[in-house]
């Protein structure tokens, strides 16, 4: 292990790219550690790049071959000089193969993110369900491992229809998941098992295209539920972890991808449940340490919760790493009072050995705040992603008001070999109806087009999330 | 009808192409005992088992890779200022003088002959399982095509649309695309002969096999 002490001895490799790649720069500039990114010809118009350039110095950024290339990031590091690794979300986040490797090799490096036994440990969505179960933490009927096999797939679908309709379900769904998959992709529902073979076929072929990995999972599909998530952090004693509240990310694509964010989970201060609310978010806060405290979880991470009309949550996986939407819930957190919390800087400093510095007590909340993702897609299309060049991205700003994106000021051709995330908009409030309309002032105040080859003007998601913003946090 | 004639004379007239070899990844260069104008070869064999001359190695945590000329030709540049240097990956390291062969020049004029259908948007194109098990099973120039036929699966941004071949009945000739390779817009995809057009091309390929002189 390399002997730095202080922050400040650190040189943290940036192992992603786009705006989660801007903001871990930025959250090393916070702490005064230098930092190396990464980038491929793809990206070379990224924000991220002119960011790395101006503020990285020598050693600030290498172009690499590809940001999936664990040799790559290795090499760069070493020539660089690095002495951690920060893989951000995607990639290598919650790899542990490569988080071991990090951390084992003859030029040892800080894996900035839980250590690999975790990783591999939670990672696995079905040795999670296991651990879930052995504490009394409520999961989803299904099968308990990837399934490789036709008849096998097709038995387990068959007693999870079975297990539905004797609990008294009157349209059983069975999902099937590339059990290699993540992020809402490669995800379907069957209502009807004489279909379930097809299905079956398909997401195995989408899994082998995509993942390299033929393995699907099968589970009961709960319909009319809300998708809520804990936000944990833990320094690297792993014996003192901290919540920093939940989040609603209910809505999502008709792919089940995110699209809008809310923290806290629910407001039963100004809506109405059919459930006791309060207690279950207090209910699933308390699980995710529970299971958090039992591993020894030690940096940050997310427990995801299906939450039914009933109010019963159900654990659906656990994320080891940062997410996407960590400013949602930094948003609204005061640490001993202070605001302006960035949870990628605590990930940062605990990782590189700093002591967490407070407990639950210290943390408090404060309003209410919403996440939109802008992304170019067509939501009326099933949200088809679109593909172009971003003529103008702008926004006015507020004091409650940030903005996240690898978007430059001129023109930028999107990518099409990464998600087509534009920008991620944080909007705060001291309650839920300020929020509302902060929100929509947002959108109306933003400025944002393109074309495409054909000249056709860019599709994007704004009007899909002014839509969906009167509805947030209602069941 | 296609001039054959004027094409290979227009060929003739420039019958290099300038192929430069980049690092394929990052690491540290050394270059093998080479200068401008050595002759290279590049794989050979049936199968091109057998790797072509040997420019550079590129050593990258402790792995040793070696850089072969990927055709013949004739050594114009080496950047030998990158000698032992560790070089970003995309770095230009030699540049070859090629030769054009038969096969490249039956494909310049194939790319004139064929039908070209062309990739409508920069994505990842697969065909669909059902044509791709075709294409193995059958002979080469054998498994004919229709207009509005599901022919291959778009992939960008891991979204997987179908899309429909559009284009005159035929056999799919030439395939242009690899799969997991990114297909820029407009790049062609497939060449496609219609059936009747055959003949026509087999004497096509006859002329550049009899009066294309490889060096």
């Amino acid at each position: 292990m390399e002997t730095a002490t202080s922050l400040k001895d650190h040189r943290v490799l940036v192992g992603n790219r786009g705006e989660i790649a801007i903001r871990i720069m930025q959250a090393c500039r916070k702490l005064g550690t230098a930092f190396t990114a990464i980038f491929t010809p793809e990206d070379q118009e990224s924000a991220h790049v002119s960011f790395a350039r101006k503020y990285g110095g020598d050693h600030g950024l290498y172009k690499v071959a590809s940001y999936h290339d664990a040799n790559e990031l290795m090499a760069v590091a070493d020539v660089a000089g690095c002495t951690a690794v920060h893989p951000g979300y995607g990639f290598f986040a919650e790899d542990f193969r490569f988080a071991r490797r990090v951390t084992k090799r003859d030029r040892k490096m800080i894996f900035i993110g839980p250590s690999w036994k975790i990783i591999r440990e939670l990672g696995d969505k079905i040795n999670t369900k296991r651990l879930a179960r052995s504490l009394g933490v409520p999961t989803v009927p299904g099968s308990d491992r990837p399934i490789y096999d036709e008849m096998e797939a097709e038995n387990i679908a068959e007693d999870v229809f079975d297990f539905q309709l004797q609990q008294g379900v009157a349209h059983p769904l069975v999902l099937v998941k590339a059990s290699a998959g993540g992020g809402g992709m490669g995800i379907e529902e069957v209502d009807d098992i004489d279909q379930f073979r097809s299905v079956y076929r398909r997401i195995r072929n989408y899994a082998a295209r995509q993942f390299k990995d033929e393995g699907v999972l099968i589970e009961q599909r709960i319909t009319d539920f809300n998708h809520l998530e804990v936000q944990v952090v833990s320094d690297r004693s792993g014996k003192n972890p901290v919540h920093f509240g939940t989040r609603n990310c209910s809505i999502q694509s008709t792919g089940r991808q995110k699209r809008l964010e809310v923290a806290p989970g629910f407001d039963p201060s100004v809506i109405d449940y059919s459930f006791d609310s309060k207690k279950v978010l207090q209910d699933i806060v308390q699980y995710s340490l529970t299971m958090a405290r039992e591993v020894g979880y030690d940096n940050v991470g997310t427990w995801e919760w299906i939450v039914t009309r009933k109010g019963e949550p159900f654990l659906m996986e656990v994320n080891t790493r940062i997410q996407v939407e960590n400013g949602v819930s930094a948003s609204i957190a005061r640490i001993k009072g202070r605001d302006q919390v960035d949870l990628l800087e605590e990930q940062i400093r605990t990782g590189l050995g700093e002591p967490l510095g407070y407990s639950q007590e210290d943390i408090s909340f404060d309003g209410v705040a919403l996440e939109y993702r802008l992304i170019a897609e067509s939501p009326e299309n099933n949200f088809t992603p679109w593909v172009g060049t971003i003529d103008r991205l702008r926004w006015k700003e507020h004091p409650w008001l940030s903005v996240h994106t690898q978007v430059p000021k001129s023109a930028y051709i999107i990518p099409t070999e990464f998600d087509p995330n534009l920008a991620l908009a944080i909007v705060w409030a001291p309650n839920l109806e300020e929020l509302k309309k902060r929100g929509l002032e947002f959108l109306d105040e933003l400025v944002l087009y393109g074309h495409n080859n054909a000249g056709d003007s860019m599709q994007n998601n704004i009007a899909f999330l002014k839509e969906k913003t009167s509805s947030i946090l209602k069941f | 009808m296609l001039n054959v004639s004027n094409l290979l004379e227009q060929i003739k007239q420039n019958p290099y192409r300038e192929i430069t070899v980049y690092a394929p990844h990052t690491g540290v260069v050394t270059f093998e005992n080479i200068k401008p104008g050595d002759e290279v070869h590049g794989p050979e064999g049936q199968w091109k088992e057998k790797p072509g001359t040997k420019l550079a190695t590129l050593t990258r945590e402790r792995n040793p890779k070696p850089i072969y000329a990927f055709e013949k030709g004739v050594i114009d540049k080496v950047h030998t200022e990158y000698e032992n240097a560790f070089v970003e990956s995309g770095c230009p390291l030699v540049t070859i003088r090629h030769h054009l062969t038969r096969e490249e020049v039956e494909s310049i004029i194939l790319k004139q002959a064929l039908f070209l259908f062309r990739a409508p948007e920069r994505a990842k194109y697969y065909f669909t399982p059902e044509v791709a098990a075709k294409l193995r099973a059958s002979d080469f120039g054998s498994v004919v095509i229709h207009d509005g036929q599901e022919l291959f699966i778009m992939s960008r941004m891991k979204r997987e649309l179908p899309l429909y071949y559009m284009g005159p009945e035929g056999v799919i000739y030439a395939t242009y695309f690899k799969p997991n390779d990114n297909v820029d817009t407009d790049a062609p995809l497939i060449g496609v002969c219609p059936q009747e057009e055959l003949p026509n091309i087999k004497e096509v390929i006859m002329r550049v096999q009899t009066e294309w002189q490889e060096k």
